[in-house]
């Protein structure tokens, strides 16, 4: 059942991208993800795309990786191809085949549309490839710190994500447990009809609930009693650090907007 | 005291966010849908909502959409990426507010709990749809029916999920009523 289970795409590595400060490295990726909206010529898709590759090369990811992660937005990118391809009537005919004419303006939205998904979706998923969740937990918990003044709790958040994160290993093999010992008590979670189904099911949720809440209620106390008391003043095991590589893409990927801009049509 | 109660439920909330995202990848598949799944995403959201209140509820449901975008989310638009991450399953602790925790002393009230999921899993719909017909209005060529589209598509895998969640909450409701009464902390 937990065949295809993997937590998290991070793949540990020395690469240029995977020394970034995960802070930088979100900035970039909000920021490279609202400017590709901006884009609507060939130039400012070609300077994109070497722009792409030129990441690429510093990430140190293979590409098997890549491809797997944009495989999900596959079917998508050729869906919205082809509704371009078919529904655009604008600009000269290019070819047609039977009763479907294709026009120049449907094939080049096409076109630039299948690239701004498949730009995104490449640039997100390297994010999660070269950066931990616990590594993107910190970042997001400072670039959020400042919401603390309007009450948000920054901290708290970032404290029971990084429970989460370390904990969902541990919940996953105790669900393999239980659906094991319910499978050997004649529960099937596969077949039968739909009441046998869900019985089956419920025999796997209510024990994982009362395992989860046990084992939630003795890391409380265990916490308790080390006197945790959250928030301000508590240091860090793994302390971020912004270094040149940091600055030198910030400015860089802000340089490529302003290019991106005079690339408008 | 207080103290050790809101830390008890921080973890409580850290706990099912990481259950939530392990029952996603269980799947429950139908007859209804063709190739479609359906997950128990849901269920965890729910109970920690009417275990802990709807303040809980929203938590779980921000850490648990959260988790799904550290691990690697499809992020098509920047606005789908707020929209149906973390907004999507924080407004299921909503499900909390029809409910006390006087009221499951007394009894497990079914009507408000469905109630409160029916309304939980509809403010997910109407984000999801909202979501759907922003993106995917800014890929489809002008005069697609985006906004049916989203409709159809968005309530083709909420409506069977939002079902067999009620169910699965209601037997264990029936079986284990404990879960939904507020613990002490000692």
């Amino acid at each position: 059942m937990f065949e295809n289970v993997i937590i998290g795409q991070y793949l540990p590595g020395r690469s240029f991208l995977h020394h970034m400060d995960p802070r930088a490295k979100i900035a970039a990726v909000l920021f490279l993800i609202i400017v590709i909206f901006l884009v609507n010529s060939w130039n400012g898709y070609a300077l994109f795309g070497a722009v792409a590759i030129a990441i690429y090369f510093l990430s140190g990811v293979p590409f098997r990786y890549i491809r797997k992660g944009m495989f999900p937005v596959f079917i998508l990118v050729i869906l919205t191809f082809f509704l371009h391809a078919f529904f655009t009537r604008e600009g000269d005919i290019l070819f047609s085949v039977g009763m479907f004419s294709f026009y120049e303006e449907g094939i080049r939205q096409g076109l630039f549309i299948s690239l701004r998904l498949l730009l995104l979706v490449y640039f997100t998923s390297l994010l999660t490839l070269t950066t931990s969740p616990i590594d993107l937990t910190d970042a997001l918990e400072q670039m959020f710190s400042p919401l603390e003044r309007f009450k948000f709790p920054a901290y708290d958040v970032a404290m029971m994500m990084s429970i989460a994160i370390r904990f969902i290993p541990t919940l996953l093999q105790e669900t393999e447990k239980i659906i094991k010992a319910q499978t050997a008590r004649g529960a099937d979670f596969n077949k039968g009809s739909m009441r046998d189904r869900m019985q089956a099911f419920v025999s796997l949720l209510v024990p994982l609930f009362v395992r989860a809440f046990r084992r939630a209620e003795d890391l409380a106390y265990a916490m308790e009693a080390r006197g945790y008391n959250g928030g301000e003043g508590r240091t860090k095991l793994r302390l971020l650090v912004w270094g040149w590589r940091d600055t030198l893409c910030c400015v860089l990927i802000a340089a490529f907007g302003v290019v991106l801009l005079f690339l408008r049509q | 005291m207080e103290r050790g109660k809101r830390l008890a439920i921080m973890i409580e909330t850290a706990f099912m966010a990481a259950l939530s995202f392990i029952l996603g990848f269980l799947e429950f598949g139908g007859p209804w849908l063709a190739g479609g799944s359906i997950s128990f995403i849901m269920v965890p959201i729910f109970l920690m909502a009417f275990r802990r209140g709807w303040k809980a509820g929203l938590a779980t449901g921000f850490l648990a959409g959260m988790l799904q975008l550290l691990q690697g989310a499809t992020i098509v638009h920047p606005v789908q990426l707020v929209l149906e991450y973390p907004i999507a399953y924080t407004v299921l602790g909503f499900a909390a507010i029809f409910t006390t925790h006087a009221v499951f002393r007394e009894r497990i009230p079914y009507l408000l709990m469905l109630i409160g999921i029916v309304f939980g899993a509809l403010l997910r719909y109407i984000d999801h749809f909202v979501s759907g017909v922003i993106w995917f209005g800014s890929y489809a060529p002008e005069g697609t029916p985006v906004v049916v589209y989203s409709a159809l598509y968005n309530a083709s895998y909420l409506i069977p999920q939002t079902i067999i969640t009620v169910i699965i909450l209601f037997v264990i409701a029936k079986y284990r009523p404990k879960f939904f009464d507020q613990p002490k902390w000692k």
